[in-house]
């Protein structure tokens, strides 16, 4: 479904990604694993359009998207959920959810897919009318997921989850997160809870100062040594 | 008693004018963040090209604003296109003043030389006659200026609040970069916000020029005026700007009045400086405009 | 805003200072061998101009605070020299009465307006101008009012009035050097490198200990005395003063706009955009004279409009671009080039100093972002000769703790007491009073002064304990050589790699000369290599006696460096000890790895 051909990406200067490659196949859910600063988040942000590679290409369904505009890479059906939530702060959950709905794939379905997201999170239903700002950081959190789900993706990208958040509130995205999964969505995801993300992928890949150096199945990952070692801390 | 009231109510009227000329200026900086140094010449422009259609056409100014707010309106969006977008990504801010700097410069002297040194003035169509209300007597177009500006904060909040493009708008604003990841037009949006907010301004003009004889120079006569409501109001708030053009208002009349004429704009640029430093928030200013300041 | 070429060191010097004698001394001679009053008019004018965008260039280039406002000091150098003039005191004496009054008004004004930035800045110098315009016009006892101030005509070199040009060419063409001097001096020495750092980052030039407000109210006030100095000049020049005239926004906006067009921020740039810009319009204007009313002010906006698209670094950064080319892709091969550190020079572990006695106590520290309990009653300490690692999951806290024992943030409640060199400890409020204990720290994300050379960056630091700008280039050399950042000294921070600005960010602070090093995940991002050199030069910083905290994700780094490791999760101290026993406890590995990890393990 998404294909990447060696993509080199950086911000101004600064080369972060050294001909980074992979796949994401349909239904599948896909790991990056790697230390803080090794590229996961540029991956995504280049994937999402927000930054351009200076070489590579990088293919949805066939179609060459790298040099594709933020907003039509959105419409094509990839949706980023960022890291940081990055809710919009002043605008209600209700209108946050909607905005999420923005993309014409999604604008005619927005009730129905309100019902269906509405199931996922009952807490949300509760907040529609507060402010994003308001929210508790696992709230924003989900509503940051709800609003992502509003898009109807067929490639949903997950930016550090569970980032900042108390392990409480980490078990209830992850649940969710394995909810969204169970409903076979294509899922690809960024995590630095390395162990509860590889217990819920497909495959991973390992990502070390901008390359990968490793890709296998999330469990053979999970008896990997270099991977024990380097990021479970054993 | 009845001057005092008198005051108050002149100091409303300018109220009306500060908001109207205020409003454009401050949602385009509520959604662009850049603030438009070249405001005042759009309203400028905006003036002329009403003295020029009343005279030439023989139109009611007020029927002018047909032509004048589209006009403005694709002045902003060039001007965002092909000034302001090149310059969004700049690393060093003095160049986004300086372009929109710049940009007031060569409007100001494109005017005097087309139109010289002298002053135009729109035909007042009688509206520039008084009328009595209970004990005060006011200009009958300032009391349509008030209430324009009345309606048009109330239309803008609709806009901004109730339709899918108003809350697009909003959501540029508020986090760019999320805007950009619903599937937004970053860049289409920009262009449109400036372009609304400059026929605002266009509006404004058709209001305005009936009632002020028209010249080069009375963008900038107006525009501190309106960067004082604006800060005052809150950046990007347009019922801020409103409720701040009000003060400011009645706060020139009273010091006018009660301090003398020619020190009235002192005492209202002495509370802008006051408001920026304590309070550069303004009134209604959010966290989120805040932090584009501190 | 490039920074960098202008400096003594750069190369093609000689053709630059060649090019600069030979404008000056044709800004002179052309007007005295043509000896026409309309050329001598012009090149005053160009004087006048070069003189005040130089002064404004102080604040508006090298501080980065652009202000819009500048006439106010002109204005107000202007009315003091004519004041007293007609009183009877020589101008002579006028010009240093107004630029003593302009210094103290530039201060005044200043000091609350720095909190705001860019455009806010702009439009708070518009109001203030506009202000001392009002007031001008109100007292007219003092100013003449509307109707302005006529001099009296007292002739002669006493009262700088004179019936022929040569003599106001002089003046002009001395204050002119005059500014060029000063602007000159303060950018080659430490108080230039200081506001060029503040300009770039203000919070990493007040880690370096640089007094950020107080650098900036001196360029303040040296550049609105010479604008007053200027200013009373002009109007005996003119003879003749008004409010509208002295206090005009119009005349502020050129002032600034030569600056920008000639080259913001370098010395000789508002020269050159005065010097190219005013003959033209000034021309204009004479030949169509009131015909193209309007004409040269409209040049100027286009001209301004095109400068900020096409050539925002102005003429000194096309001119740059254009040398660069000739002298072929340098900077490409400095940044591709190799790692060469030369990092651990002699010492192997085993000759260490033993920890000393405790220089560092953080004691209950508490702070809230909102509802957000961000530390939760933190309390360690640190040992002369120690490294401590600080680790936790992200959004821990551990960077809010690092901010608060640099004075970048208050605590809600607890306190930070740092030992002095007389053996007595204090507790450091702001950034400075940590940096002038030898606390320095570096960034998580790095903090370069980008448009200054990496030797520049390491001055900044280097500054603290050098005054002289020789002994902080050495003391820089040095640091650059320990740091392996020797090859780049010359290159800008900005083409650096994410690894070389690490080391940039090290360079900076050890340059401080620190006692206690605080160092925010230096190691992240960079590659295998780099990580053990980075090990090594912790060590031998730490054998010298420097004690070190350090935010670390890379574990690798965490266990063979540590003495002692501190777990800091959801703001709480969790765990706190030798580095291989805080990694099999239980609530370590369950803040890293979550429940499920922790259950099936044990």
């Amino acid at each position: 479904m998404l294909n990447i051909e060696g993509i080199d990406a950086g911000y101004g200067a600064t080369t972060i990604l050294n001909g980074v490659s992979l796949e994401v196949n349909q239904s599948e859910v896909v790991t990056i694993v790697g230390a803080n600063g090794a590229g996961k988040t540029t991956t995504l942000r280049t994937i999402a359009g927000l930054l351009k590679p200076t070489t590579g290409r990088i293919l949805f369904e066939g179609e060459d998207i790298t040099k594709m505009s933020a907003h039509d890479i959105v419409e094509l059906g990839i949706t980023l959920i960022p890291e940081g939530r990055q809710l919009f702060p002043d605008m209600t959950v209700r209108e946050n959810l909607l905005m999420g709905a923005y993309r014409r794939g999604a604008r005619d379905h927005q009730a129905e897919t309100m019902d269906h997201v509405m199931e996922l999170f009952p807490r949300i239903r509760e907040r529609l009318d507060q402010h994003a700002s308001s929210l508790s950081g696992g709230e924003q959190q989900m509503v940051a997921i709800a609003r992502g789900m509003m898009a109807r993706p067929k490639l949903l990208m997950f930016d550090e989850p569970s980032l900042g958040l108390a392990p409480i509130i980490v078990a209830q995205v992850f649940e969710v997160i394995g909810k969204i999964v169970a409903s076979g969505a294509t899922v690809l995801i960024v995590e630095q809870n390395v162990f509860n993300t590889l217990k819920a992928a497909d495959r991973g890949y390992v990502l070390e100062n901008g390359s990968i150096v490793l890709s296998d199945t999330a469990e053979a990952l999970l008896k990997d040594d270099h991977v024990r070692q380097a990021y479970l801390g054993i | 008693m009845e001057t005092f009231l008198q005051v108050v109510a002149n100091g409303l009227m300018l109220g009306g004018l500060f908001a109207i000329i205020s409003i454009g200026l401050t949602l385009i900086f509520g959604i662009i963040k850049v603030v438009n140094f070249a405001h005042g010449e759009f309203l400028m422009a905006g003036m002329f090209l009403t003295y020029l259609i009343t005279t030439q056409l023989g139109l009611h100014p007020y029927a002018s604003v047909v032509v004048v707010a589209p006009a403005l309106f694709v002045l902003g969006a060039v001007t965002q296109k092909l000034l302001i977008q090149p310059l969004l990504s700049a690393r060093d801010e003095h160049v986004q003043i300086f372009a929109t700097v710049g940009l007031s410069t060569a409007m100001i002297n494109l005017a005097l030389l087309i139109f010289g040194a002298d002053i135009a003035n729109t035909p007042s169509s009688g509206l520039r006659s008084s009328i009595q209300l209970g004990p005060v007597r006011i200009l009958e177009g300032q009391l349509y200026i008030l209430i324009c500006a009345a309606l048009l904060v109330v239309g803008l909040e609709f806009f901004l609040r109730r339709t899918q493009t108003g809350r697009a708008i909003r959501a540029v604003a508020q986090n760019r970069a999320a805007a950009q990841l619903m599937g937004i037009n970053v860049n289409w949006i920009y262009v449109l916000s400036f372009g609304i907010g400059a026929a605002c301004v266009g509006l404004a003009s058709s209001l305005v020029a009936p009632l002020y004889p028209t010249s080069s120079t009375i963008g900038t006569y107006f525009v501190l005026t309106a960067f004082v409501v604006v800060v005052l109001g809150g950046l990007g708030s347009i019922p801020g700007a409103f409720v701040g053009a009000i003060i400011i208002g009645l706060l020139d009349s009273l010091a006018g009045f009660y301090i003398g004429s020619d020190l009235r704009e002192a005492v209202v640029f002495g509370v802008f400086l006051v408001i920026l430093i304590l309070k550069p928030s303004g009134l209604f200013g959010t966290r989120l405009k805040l932090s584009h300041i501190s | 805003m490039t920074f960098t070429k202008t400096l003594p060191a750069s190369r093609g010097l000689p053709l630059a200072a060649m090019g600069v004698v030979a404008l000056l001394a044709a800004l002179f001679l052309i007007p005295v061998v043509i000896g026409d009053e309309f050329v001598y008019h012009i090149f005053i004018t160009i004087c006048l101009f070069a003189g005040l965008s130089t002064a404004w260039n102080i604040v508006g280039g090298y501080a980065g605070q652009l202000s819009l406002g500048h006439a106010m000091f002109y204005g107000i150098g202007g009315y003091a020299g004519v004041i007293l003039m007609n009183m009877g005191i020589s101008p002579w004496l006028g010009m240093f009465v107004g630029a003593g009054v302009a210094a103290l008004v530039a201060v005044v004004v200043s000091y609350p307006c720095f909190r705001l930035q860019g455009p806010f800045f702009a439009l708070a110098t518009i109001a203030f101008l506009e202000v001392f315009r009002v007031l001008a016009l109100h007292f007219r006892g003092l100013t003449g009012g509307a109707m302005g101030l006529m001099i009296q005509l007292k002739l002669g070199w006493e009262w700088m009035v004179f019936r022929e040009r040569l003599p106001a060419l002089i003046i002009a063409f001395g204050l002119m050097l005059v500014c060029l001097a000063v602007a000159h001096l303060i950018r080659s020495h430490r108080l230039g490198f200081y506001l060029v750092a503040t300009r770039e980052r203000e919070s990493a030039a007040r880690a370096a200990g640089v007094q950020t407000v107080k650098v900036r109210l001196i360029a303040v006030a040296v550049s609105a005395a010479l604008a007053a100095m200027l200013g009373t000049f002009h109007a005996m020049y003119l003879t003749f003063i008004e409010p509208a005239a002295m206090f005009s926004l119009s005349f502020s906006i050129q002032i600034a706009m030569f600056a920008l067009i000639g080259g913001i921020g370098t010395i000789y740039g508002p020269l050159l955009g005065a010097a190219l810009l005013v003959p033209v319009t000034e021309f204009a204007r004479g030949m169509l004279g009131a015909e193209a009313l309007g004409l040269h002010g409209f040049v100027y906006g286009v001209v301004l409009v095109l400068a900020v698209l096409f050539m925002p670094n102005g003429i000194m950064g096309a001119l740059q671009r254009f040398t660069a080319r000739r002298t072929g892709g340098e900077e490409q091969a400095v940044q591709a080039g190799p790692v060469v550190a030369a990092a651990r020079t002699a010492e192997s572990p085993e000759e260490r100093p033993a920890i000393g006695r405790e220089v560092m106590r953080v004691e209950n520290l508490d702070k809230h972002f909102g509802g957000l309990h961000v530390t939760n009653n933190v309390s360690f300490s640190l040992r002369e000769g120690e490294i401590l690692g600080l680790i936790g999951p992200n959004g821990a806290g551990k960077t809010t703790v690092f901010n608060m024992i640099s004075g970048f943030l208050q605590p809600d409640s607890g306190s930070v007491s740092v030992l002095d060199r007389e053996g007595r400890f204090q507790n450091p409020v702001t950034p400075g009073d940590f940096a002038a204990l030898g606390v320095g720290r570096t960034f998580q994300i790095v903090q370069p002064f980008a448009a200054m050379t990496v030797e520049e960056n390491i001055m900044v630091g280097a500054f603290y304990r050098h005054h002289d700008v020789n002994d902080a280039r050495e003391a820089a050399r040095e640091t650059a050589h320990r740091m392996g950042l020797a090859p780049w000294l010359n290159a800008e921070a900005r083409g650096l790699t994410i690894g070389g600005l690490k080391r940039l960010e090290v360079a900076r602070v050890m340059a401080m000369e620190p006692r206690i090093l605080l160092l925010d995940e230096v190691m992240a991002g960079i590659n295998q290599t780099d990580v053990r050199r980075a090990i090594d030069l912790m060590l031998s910083i730490r054998d010298t006696g420097v004690s070190i905290i350090a935010i670390e994700h890379v574990m690798q780094a965490v266990m063979s460096l540590s003495d002692r490791v501190i777990v800091l999760n959801s703001g709480e101290i969790v765990a706190e000890g030798k580095p291989h026993d805080v990694v099999r406890d239980p609530d370590v590995i369950e803040a890293y790895l979550g429940k499920d990890f922790a259950h099936a393990q044990y």
